[in-house]
């Protein structure tokens, strides 16, 4: 374990190399380079907005204490870690894939690619965070004293992400429908978070049908096993809310983000050295 | 050249599986109830050989011998099921044609993640960087995507970077097969200077002349089992012996 952890630290110039080389090569040959990297959460926030805010003309959310009212806003704050974390965890995932050439050529700790891929999506999301900043700081979102936690959410969240992404990049080698199978999976997951309504709203169902007979479990409680929950309730707490997220979502951040590391550590470093046989 | 050996093989034995049916989908795997259905195919058995530092070693033999297979493990791109092999100093290997580069990349963007890959800064690389392009003669194409290359500019470019990292051990899989008659004789002279510098090299060949004439010592696989090791001549003679004596 040592010397493995001795290798990758030695590889980290391959680690470099393959970030700015995914950078640079993402958005070659395109007009609008990297201004490509808005279009998607701006697309999205756009038809959101309209079809809950302007048809279904759902309440916005007041930001306690910011007192910041913005549907557009509130959706941001989550949809923009919700994309980091879907599109940190597909690029992990395709990155074996994408990098055949090199992992039947060359010897280098193949935990190195996946490790790249992170890098870069996190660079390339670096542009929408700086974007959110901006808008929440013209609302006026006071939010600033709070940045720290949200960089350490954001880095628990890349980490969960991270994990995840190698453990199911080695399940995607194995059977490639992984793939296809997450593309499904993470449109259900989406709904399933907290990002396009609050969680006041499951919440209060929650409490409406009290808890399964027999048992205190109630649909909060199973509602909240879903991690992403945790991690957008934190972030938008800081960003939107401006205020210090509870214990209890910090805590669950910490720990998935823990787990998710070492299994997917563990995992994919042991089948590191044979990776090129299942290309 | 303190005489050290700079690869150990020691009994080293590597299975493939031949997958007759191979389930990577989940609903192939689901309906027929199981992974996948192989045979193992042994590729190498029980080989074991010490390369001397400095010396350069020619693996021979016939098509599906091993002899690609054991240069992989020594490069470490695959892992032996059993045995163990043991590499001092950096090594660069030369796989078949290109050494792992982007398709998509230009020429010099190859040469730096390549350098990288073989541990080199970029100020490193920087330095070599006209030494590579003028010894691959692809000036006007560096700034292209390899993907636009021709094999020979593509394979040249490939052995111009892999020995320009200074290796201690080059490995080589049929180098010689490509490029032409010129690029092939340079390739023989600068390989001729690495080994007076004294790299070690094990290279893969066909072409049993070169082998007698540039490798102190060569290596028969035959289906994947070490038939003789020793002095190049002598190895590729019996080597030919019994292609003729079977044919």
């Amino acid at each position: 374990m040592k010397q493995y952890l001795r290798e990758l630290h030695g590889s980290r110039l391959i680690l470099s190399a393959l970030v700015s080389r995914d950078i640079s090569g993402k958005y070659r040959r395109t007009i609008l380079g990297q201004l490509w990297s808005f279009a998607n959460p701006l697309t999205q926030m756009l038809v959101y907005t309209f079809v809950f805010s302007f048809v279904f003309q759902v309440k916005s959310m007041k930001g306690d204490p910011s007192g910041l009212d913005s549907f557009a806003l509130y959706l941001l704050c989550g949809l923009i870690p919700w994309t980091l974390f879907q599109s940190s965890v597909m690029g992990a995932i395709a990155s074996p894939l994408a990098n055949v050439n090199l992992i039947t050529k060359v010897y280098f700790p193949r935990m190195i690619i996946p490790m790249a891929s992170l890098v870069s999506t996190l660079y390339n999301s670096g542009f929408e965070f700086l974007v959110l900043i901006v808008a929440l700081a013209l609302a006026g979102s006071m939010f600033w004293p709070l940045l720290p936690v949200a960089l350490v959410i954001i880095f628990l969240l890349v980490s969960f992400a991270g994990g995840l992404g190698l453990l199911l990049s080695i399940l995607n080698l194995q059977f490639r429908d992984t793939e296809y199978l997450l593309g499904i999976l993470f449109q259900v997951w989406m709904w399933l978070s907290p990002i396009i309504y609050p969680i006041s709203l499951v919440a209060n169902r929650s409490a409406e049908l009290g808890p399964i007979p027999g048992t205190g479990i109630t649909l909060l409680d199973i509602y909240s096993l879903n991690p992403i929950v945790h991690f957008v309730t934190a972030f938008r707490n800081v960003m939107y809310d401006n205020r210090m997220p509870s214990a209890i979502d910090l805590g669950m951040c910490a720990l998935w983000a823990l787990v998710s590391l070492v299994v997917g550590f563990l995992t994919f470093r042991r089948m590191d050295s044979r990776l090129a046989e299942f290309l | 050249m303190s005489g050290e050996p700079s690869v150990v093989v020691e009994h080293v034995s590597k299975n493939f599986r031949q997958f007759s049916e191979r389930n990577q989908t989940l609903k192939s795997a689901v309906m027929r109830g199981r992974v996948s259905r192989y045979r193992t195919f042994a590729a190498l058995t029980d080989v074991s050989l010490r390369v001397r530092e400095g010396e350069t070693v020619g693996l021979i033999g016939g098509n599906g011998s091993g002899k690609s297979t054991l240069l992989k493990c020594i490069a470490r791109i695959l892992q032996p099921d059993s045995g163990t092999i043991r590499t001092r100093g950096r090594i660069s290997a030369l796989l078949e044609v290109g050494s792992g580069f982007h398709p998509e990349l230009t020429g010099r963007e190859n040469v730096y993640l390549s350098g990288a890959i073989h541990g080199l800064n970029r100020a490193k690389v920087s330095s070599l960087f006209d030494e590579i392009v003028a010894f691959a003669g692809v000036d006007d194409f560096i700034d292209e995507p390899v993907k636009n290359y021709s094999s020979g500019m593509y394979v040249r470019l490939g052995f111009s970077t892999a020995v320009a990292v200074r290796p201690d051990v080059l490995l080589a899989d049929e180098i010689l097969a490509v490029g032409d008659v010129d690029f092939q004789a340079r390739c023989l002279a600068r390989i001729e200077e690495m080994r007076r510098q004294g790299t070690t090299i094990v290279l893969v060949s066909h072409d049993l002349h070169n082998v007698a004439q540039f490798c102190s010592r060569a290596a028969w696989l035959d289906h994947g089992r070490l038939v003789e090791f020793g002095e190049s001549r002598k190895v590729v003679a019996s080597y030919s012996n019994s292609y003729r004596a079977g044919a």
